[in-house]
Order: C-alpha cells, then structure tokens, then sequence
C-alpha cells in the first residue's frame, strides 16, 4: 500500500469513512488557490497559517521580487537572498497587512524595499535599520483616510498615467536613487527636462490622488 | 500641525528607499506627525507597488522554494525592546542617549549648543541644536545643504515662523539669523553635508569653533 502513487492513496481515502487517525491534511477540503487574488492569498496566510497559499504567493510574487531586487543593482544570488528575506517576512508579518488601507503590491512593495534596503545596509555594518524608519512594514503610520476599496483598476492606472518620458525618470528615481544632475548624465538630457519631467508626473500624481479623494466622498455620501 | 514639509521629490526618493540614512530619519520623525506626507507618502508608495507590478518576472532558483518552506517554523529573531523615551519621535529613539534636557550638550556658545547623533551615514553629519529662549544666532549662510526640523519650541526668520514639526531646508543661497522664541529654548535636529560658513563679523570670530 506504502508504494501506491499518493493520487491513488488520495482516491482511497476519500472513499472510505473518516477516521480519527486519518491525516488530516488529506481528507479536509483543500481550498484551490491557484485563481485567488494576492490579497486572499495574504488573508489565509495570516489567518489559516496555510502554507499552500503561501507558495502560491511565492509563484505569483516572487519573479518580480526578483526583478526588483535586480532593478536596484543587486546581483544574481543576492537578489534570491533579498526575495527569501521578503518572503519570509510575508509570512510572518501578513497580519499586518490591512486591504483597507492600500493593496497586496504596495505591502509587498513596502516589504522588499525595506529587505533590500536592511541587506545591503548589514553588508556595512550600520545601525540603522528600516524599522526605524517605517512602522510594521506598512510604509505609513496611518489610519488611512485614502481608502481603496474602490477598485484594483484605480490603483494600477498611476504608472498607466505617466507618459513614457515621466515613467523613465520615476524608474530612475526608485531604482537607483541618484541625484537628478546624474539621471540627467546617464540620460543625456538637460538636468531643468529631467527636473521638469519629474514636475509632471508628482502634478499627474497628485491629481490622480484627489480624484481618488472626491470618489471617497461621493462614496461616503452615498452610503448616509 | 506642520507648515514647512520636504519637497515632493524628497517623498518620492524616501518612498523609493532612497535617501541617506540620516536624512530618512529625519524625514521619518516629520511623517510621524504629518497627515498631508503620510498621504503623499501613500501615494508614492502606490507607485512603487504599480513599478513592482510592472516588472518583467525573473525565475527563482530551483531550490528556492523548499528554502524557504523550511525556514518557515524557525523562531522568529527576537527584537530588542527599546525603553520609550517621552516626547521624542519614534525613529530617532534608537539613537538618543537621554532626554533633551539630559543630554551632554556641547557649549558652542551661551546662545548655542550641539549634540551629536551616532547615526551612520556616508555624506551627512546629523546634530541637534539648541537655541536658548529669545536669542538669535549670528548671520550665515551654508556652504551645503542643511536640512532642518523643529523638534521642540519655535524659532523665526526674516519673514518666517517655524514650529514644532516644520521641515526647513537651508541651502547656499540661504543667509539666515534665526531666533528662538522668548518663551522656551528651541531644539532643532539638523543634517548637513557641510560645516556652517558665517558671513558677519561677530561670525567671523566665532568660524573656526562653530562647524
Ligand atoms: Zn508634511
């Protein structure tokens, strides 16, 4: 029986009457998440400790947790230290994680910046960490008035809404860090178009922002 | 609430993760007390959700996962407990020894005092200054950057007031005298690339001590 493919052992439990000794783990219902929404993912991890849905986060995730490691300069073996180091903290720290006050992406975010940051700031010995910086991973210590029940949609139009010229320096801006003179030089632009560049897009940003403000109110009105 | 904030590109680059430390902190203390950047801040890091969303995904290392499945049940690291100090934003408690009023104030004069904070970083020195009620510092200007916050009191300039919380950038084409409010000292946290060049004559004299 031992040798039997666990398919077939899976089929032979299934049609026999549960019994308290059965593992557990076979016979309960085995929520399917492959179509769950990073959010849901988040939930069940920090609610069910379920490690399904938390390799499922994994597959979804991490490849662009990977980019973004690389995007900021970090090397190969390096970048999967950093996505380990973030991953980890998802399933510690999914609790934290409030759908009221911004998405799964921006938690996510917030987190492999923090492990990149705390990475290359251990290579050098420094005191400062992320923590002290931002509490709980939540990059903001609000209790959010920006709320984004409204829809996903809504917040992936921000970068959607810069013109390519503006979404090259933002890139620029979170990647690398360097002072715009240098964005210029690497560029070839003169430094007043990177800075004006740069205008645009917090205006761009900034209207988007209000936008999404009045929908809350309108939202808020509705509901009295 | 604060008047003065940084600048929006100031937000984005600490968004990104991008700032020096010191100036993080510093950042960091004015966004625990400003709803205004809080909600930029979200902002700014919507956007860095949609960037990470948008990047063209790398595969893992094979391994990767049954690492990390592993590691899963390990107990946490624990983390120290810092003992609160009252009246001092969070992000600098790790790094002041003692209360304002404890703190081994170095005598620059009897108008102006220092204290240095131990806080790495490759470009800026960060200090606290603290003007005593009703002086005025002699007039200078800087040979960098200087980044300031209002920590506790007032302090004026020219034209300006500037309160607990404000967030003040100096730069070399600021000539400036600021003076505390006559009813308590001010203390200011201060991060500067480079030592204070005064341009009276009293400063003159006092130059080479004052950096
Ligand atoms: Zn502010």
């Amino acid at each position: 029986m031992n040798s039997l493919p666990l398919t077939k052992s899976r089929v032979a439990l299934q049609n026999c009457d549960p019994k308290p000794c059965v593992d557990r783990s076979l016979t309960t219902n085995v929520t399917d998440y492959s179509s769950s929404s990073l959010e849901d993912l988040i939930a069940a991890i920090s609610e069910k400790r379920d490690k399904r849905a938390f390799v499922e986060l994994f597959k979804q995730t991490s490849p662009r947790l990977k980019a973004f490691a690389m995007q900021c300069g970090a090397n190969v073996s390096d970048a999967e230290e950093i996505v380990q180091e973030c991953m980890l903290n998802v399933w510690r720290k999914a609790h934290t994680f409030k759908p009221k006050s911004g998405t799964a992406i921006t938690w996510l975010y917030t987190i492999i910046r923090n492990r990149r940051i705390d990475f290359a700031r251990k290579n050098r010995h420094e005191t400062v960490s992320s923590d002290d910086m931002w509490l709980e991973e939540s990059g903001d210590e609000l209790e959010s008035q920006v709320h984004h029940d409204l829809s996903g949609e809504k917040a992936r139009s921000l970068l959607d809404a810069l013109p390519n010229e503006q979404k090259q320096v933002v890139y620029k801006v979170y990647f690398e860090g360097k002072p715009h003179s240098e964005i210029s030089k690497d560029l070839e632009l003169p430094l007043g178009t990177i800075k004006s560049r740069l205008r645009l897009a917090m205006n761009k940003l900034e209207i988007l922002a209000k936008e999404q403000m009045s929908w809350l109110i309108i939202i808020l009105l509705m509901n009295f | 609430m604060a008047n003065y904030h940084p600048t929006d590109e100031l937000l984005m680059a600490f968004s990104a993760g991008q700032l020096p430390n010191a100036l993080g902190l510093m950042l960091a203390c004015h966004i625990e007390h400003c709803p205004d950047c809080q909600r930029k801040m979200h902002q700014f890091n919507e956007l860095g959700g949609n960037i990470l969303d948008s990047l063209e995904p790398l595969a893992l290392d094979e391994g990767a996962i049954g690492k990390l499945l592993e590691r899963l049940d390990e107990p946490e690291p624990v983390v120290e407990k810092v003992e609160m100090l009252p009246g001092i934003p969070r992000p600098l408690q790790r790094f002041m020894p003692a209360h304002y009023d404890n703190l081994a104030w170095q005598g620059m004069s009897s108008s102006l005092k220092e204290f240095t904070l131990d806080i790495d970083d490759d470009r800026y020195t960060t200090k606290l200054f603290r003007i005593a009620a009703g002086k005025q510092l002699p007039e200078h200007t800087h040979k960098g950057n200087e980044f300031t916050l209002v920590m506790k009191g007032s302090f004026s300039d020219k034209t300006c007031n500037y309160h607990a919380g404000d967030f003040v950038l100096a730069d070399t084409s600021t000539r400036h005298q600021p003076q505390a409010a006559n009813d308590s000292d001010c203390i200011c946290l201060a991060v500067m690339d480079a030592p204070l060049k005064l341009t009276g004559t009293f400063g003159r004299m006092l130059n080479p001590f004052m950096r």
